[in-house]
């Protein structure tokens, strides 16, 4: 670990001191220096004097990132990255520093609160728990009552303590936890599974060719495939990078394609094609390692790089030349998954596709391909199988019981069939802003008779409910230990830097307090505190937890390890790589991808993309203040070229109207877009006016989209809206 | 042995553009909420080209702690100076707020800071030295776009690349010699 640290973060060593090693020194002597030093005006301001340094992860978005929260006189003022979580390369991005301002930011929610006026309408009273917590236990029961206990659904995101709602909810007895991966990665987890087994991790530090497609990783930051993009191989590896915009991983690229949205399953279908045809593929790895091959020789015939040409309008040439650069540098060479493929309908097979490509270069388990994603297990309670169907049975192919599938789950919650769902318990989701179609869902939570939300800020979902409960933010909370899979998996580790401001409570009280009233018996499973439960989740090894105290992370192995897999059956069902899928065949579904073109932008209209910043979280940041500072409106990009035509000037406000909704925000004409797209940021527009800076501000972009949806995964397809445009 | 003279190498090929360090600088620094106020920043450059080929860089960059700095020769009551190893730094007992410095200023590194009600700009975040850290825009960086450290030590990191790699200054011609290195 040492050696690791050294290596990657050796740039510490001018100072000789890395800042781990202040963690709870007391730094009095610096503070005379500093003293010092502005008696005579040589430093500005004597302020920053470390009292306290507390290991946490950062809560701001996915990535968990190790932290060092620097904590003065009660109040933290700085988070630094922690030098020993090494999935982060030692880094915390724009967000994680600005996680600072959700402890202290005016809007954060501060106490429970009751709806009194219409919902909606923005009129609340001041409660105390355990009154708001006494409405919430009895009105849960009312719909238990009334309908059945699945009548309620349970909506949340991940988190560290999202377990425990997800715990209550089936304690309670509903099947109906919807949770974020249909809005995300469900086809993507589901085309590569179908493949692998299991989703694969991209050794992007390693690899010396990388196909990026759907995947910004300038901007959606993932680590540490972000940092790896850029700085990994010295900086030498070729990026190659389609995307209908010019986004800033499109400027650090080596070659970059506005491919034509929806067709990308055509590029990576032709580079099968010429791999195959010249034999480019590698021959022991698919006797021995896959099955399937025999099947795609045929399949692939169709696919030759001049068709493909004509559907995604990347040049024959250029399809040729990039397939067998990616031949030729496996199996140090991978065709990246991304992480969101909420895109199309056809993103499983797309998925599918990227996978068997990779699969016949045979890059799979070796340095520079595609590495199997390994966990650190830690102990959990087991989950109890419900007593219902989850409402959404049967749409997908491949449902995930766990996750439902968002746009299935409201459309028949819309339905009121197979049987009412009435109440609605939220914990850190915003699916007002994040499910497209929002009118559908102000629809679905205009039938419920009861709603209660769980978050940190007033977000669109929280405004349109009855009782709205503050959680304490990530940086004041002790929370359970969190394994992060990856070729290196960690464990990482939160402790309060400071007591929860306000009367916001962590979730794990607020479902304790609710189990009490619900009951016993459901009690019972609630009955422990959070130092009991990290203890438990450590029991088969307690070094875990002595490490996370001392490090504030925990890992088994520093040194990516390769070839793990070699003789075990893998998670499919023949255990081997799957080329073609048997499983697929079997369900009625493509066991090969086949493609199929989308629809076309009819004349007059645009293709509405979707995308992010480094800057924000989906839809949760736009409203912190440092982030606020960066970016505080979006726009709607359309090319240049276009807001010619249509005469509409830079900056000027425009209407966009799709069939399901209109939005008017400004007009951003840049030469970064496909002339058939535009594009506008996600999290704006809000209409809940506890997000002050974002209130109004700029265009939703799930008010426009229409609720399209992949049918194997049951995940949303939100490249698929077409919208005019006029001037507001 | 020389003194100490501080100074950051930057490889701007690394640069996402994703605002850790301005953000990391405004928390670590209390500089005030505000897209005026900062003491760092990075900047898009002009986009290359029309589409479909097009090309853009970006450019972070801070006060430049020149060795020949404009601002503290403007300053009427010596409330600029600059520290044993090059740290240009604002006095704000000192200040008077007459701006004269943010006008001298070819690189725009300096703010006024109404909470301070002086002009404030970056320090290499000096408290941060004197605690064996690196500054908070350096250490926070994804990419480690920016190399920190004493330029007159030649087994410095930053003496190594410089010796290593051609490098150039923000507008050479102006003769402020500043100690903000861009790698080519």
């Amino acid at each position: 670990m040492e050696n690791m640290l050294s290596k990657k973060l050796n740039r510490r060593r001018f100072i000789g001191l890395s800042s781990c090693a202040l963690a709870g020194v007391a730094v009095g002597s610096q503070v005379k220096v500093l003293r010092a030093l502005a008696m005579t005006g040589e430093v500005a301001n004597v302020t920053a004097v470390t009292e306290k340094e507390v290991f946490t992860s950062c809560g701001m978005c996915v990535n968990k990132c190790g932290v060092i929260a620097r904590v003065r006189d009660g109040v933290i003022y700085k988070l630094d990255p922690n030098p020993h979580f090494l999935k982060s390369r030692g880094m915390l991005c724009a967000r994680g520093n600005s996680g600072v301002q959700s402890v202290y930011d005016p809007d954060r929610l501060k106490y429970p609160m009751i709806r009194v006026g219409e919902r909606g309408a923005g009129q609340w009273r001041r409660a105390s728990w355990d009154e708001a917590l006494d409405l919430v236990a009895a009105r849960l029961n009312e719909v238990a009552d009334k309908y059945t206990r699945a009548g309620v659904m349970f909506a949340s995101s991940e988190g560290f303590q999202e377990h425990f709602f997800l715990t209550f909810a089936e304690c309670f007895g509903s099947p109906n936890t919807v949770r974020h991966a249909s809005l995300c990665l469900a086809s993507n987890m589901q085309g590569f599974g179908a493949t692998f087994g299991s989703n694969p991790t991209p050794d992007v530090l390693n690899a010396d060719y990388v196909i990026m497609s759907g995947a910004n990783r300038s901007e959606a930051l993932i680590t540490p495939d972000s940092i790896d993009m850029v700085t990994g191989n010295g900086g030498k590896r070729k990026l190659v990078y389609l995307d209908p915009r010019f986004t800033k991983s499109a400027a650090k690229a080596d070659e970059w394609y506005p491919i034509a949205p929806g067709s990308d399953l055509a590029f990576i279908l032709a580079m099968i094609h010429v791999i195959v045809k010249e034999g480019l593929y590698n021959r022991s790895f698919i006797e021995n390692r896959t099955v399937g091959f025999e099947a795609l020789v045929p399949h692939i015939e169709p696919y030759t790089p001049e068709w493909a040409e004509t559907e995604c309008e990347i040049s024959a040439e250029n399809i040729r030349r990039i397939a067998r650069e990616f031949a030729a540098a496996a199996p140090r060479a991978v065709y990246y998954q991304g992480r969101r493929s909420s895109f199309f309908d056809n993103d499983t097979q797309m998925r599918r596709a990227m996978a068997i490509l990779n699969v016949i270069v045979g890059n799979w388990d070796v340095k520079g391909g595609m590495v199997p994603t390994q966990t650190i297990a830690l102990s959990t309670h087991d989950y109890i199988a419900p007593w219902y169907s989850r409402l959404d049975a049967g749409t997908a192919t491949f449902l995930s019981e766990k996750d439902g599938s968002w746009k299935h789950f409201r459309d028949r919650v819309l339905e009121g069939a197979p049987y009412p769902v009435k109440g609605m318990m939220v914990y850190k989701q915003n699916p007002v802003m994040s499910v497209p179609n929002r009118e559908k869902t102000l629809k679905m939570m205009a039938q419920m008779d009861f709603i209660c939300t769980i978050d940190v800020t007033m977000s669109d979902t929280a405004w349109y409910s009855d009782v709205v409960l503050p959680e304490a933010t990530y940086l004041e909370r002790l929370d359970p230990a969190h394994a992060l899979s990856g070729i290196v998996p960690v464990v990482t580790y939160r402790e309060p830097a400071i007591e929860p401001l306000f009367e916001s409570k962590p979730n794990l009280w607020i479902m304790q307090q609710l189990a009490k009233r619900l009951g016993d018996e459901v009690y019972e499973s609630f009955d422990f505190t959070m130092e009991e439960y990290l203890e438990h989740q450590t029991t088969r090894n307690p070094a875990i937890l002595e490490s996370l105290k001392k490090t504030g992370v925990y890992y088994e192995w520093t040194e990516p390890k390769y070839g793990t897999t070699a003789g075990q059956r893998l998670k499919t069902p023949s255990g081997k790589l799957e080329i073609y899928s048997e499983r697929y065949a079997e369900r009625g579904l493509d066991p090969l991808p086949v493609y199929s073109r989308v629809e076309q932008v009819p004349k007059g209209k645009y293709r509405i993309i979707v995308g992010r910043h480094a800057f924000f979280t989906q839809g949760t940041t736009q409203n912190n203040p440092y982030l606020n500072d960066i970016m505080p409106e979006n726009t709607l990009w359309l090319n240049t070229r276009e807001a010619d035509r249509l005469g509409l000037k830079n900056g000027s406000k425009v209407r966009v109207r799709s069939a399901v909704g209109e939005e008017v925000l400004r007009l951003e004409a840049t030469e970064k877009i496909r002339p058939d797209c535009v594009y506008m940021a996600h999290g704006f527009g809000a209409m809940s006016q506890g997000l002050s800076k974002v209130y109004s501000r700029g265009g939703c972009d799930a008010a426009l989209i229409e609720d399209g949806v992949e049918p194997i995964s049951g995940n949303v397809s939100m490249h698929q809206t077409f919208v005019e445009i006029m001037p507001a | 042995m020389k003194n100490k003279r501080y100074a950051i190498v930057l490889d701007t090929e690394k640069c996402l553009d994703c605002k850790a360090c301005t953000v990391a600088c405004k928390a670590e620094n209390g500089v005030p909420l505000g897209r005026e106020n900062y003491r760092n920043w990075v900047e898009e450059d002009e986009l290359r080209g029309t589409y479909p080929n097009l090309g853009q860089s970006s450019t972070p960059g801070q006060c430049m702690h020149c060795g020949n700095a404009p601002c503290k020769r403007v300053c009427p009551t010596g409330a600029t100076g600059a520290s044993p190893e090059g740290i240009i730094t604002v006095n704000d007992k000192k200040c008077i707020g007459c701006k004269y410095c943010m006008t001298a200023c070819p690189y725009n590194a300096r703010y006024y800071s109404e909470k301070l009600e002086a002009v404030d700009k970056c320090t290499f975040c000096q408290h941060r030295l004197a605690q064996g850290r690196l500054p908070a825009c350096v250490e926070t960086c994804p990419t480690k776009v920016r190399l920190f450290g004493d330029i007159n030590d030649p087994e410095s990191e930053v003496s190594k690349i410089l010796a290593k790699r051609r490098s150039r200054v923000q507008k050479a011609e102006m003769g402020t010699k500043p100690y903000l290195f861009y790698l080519i």
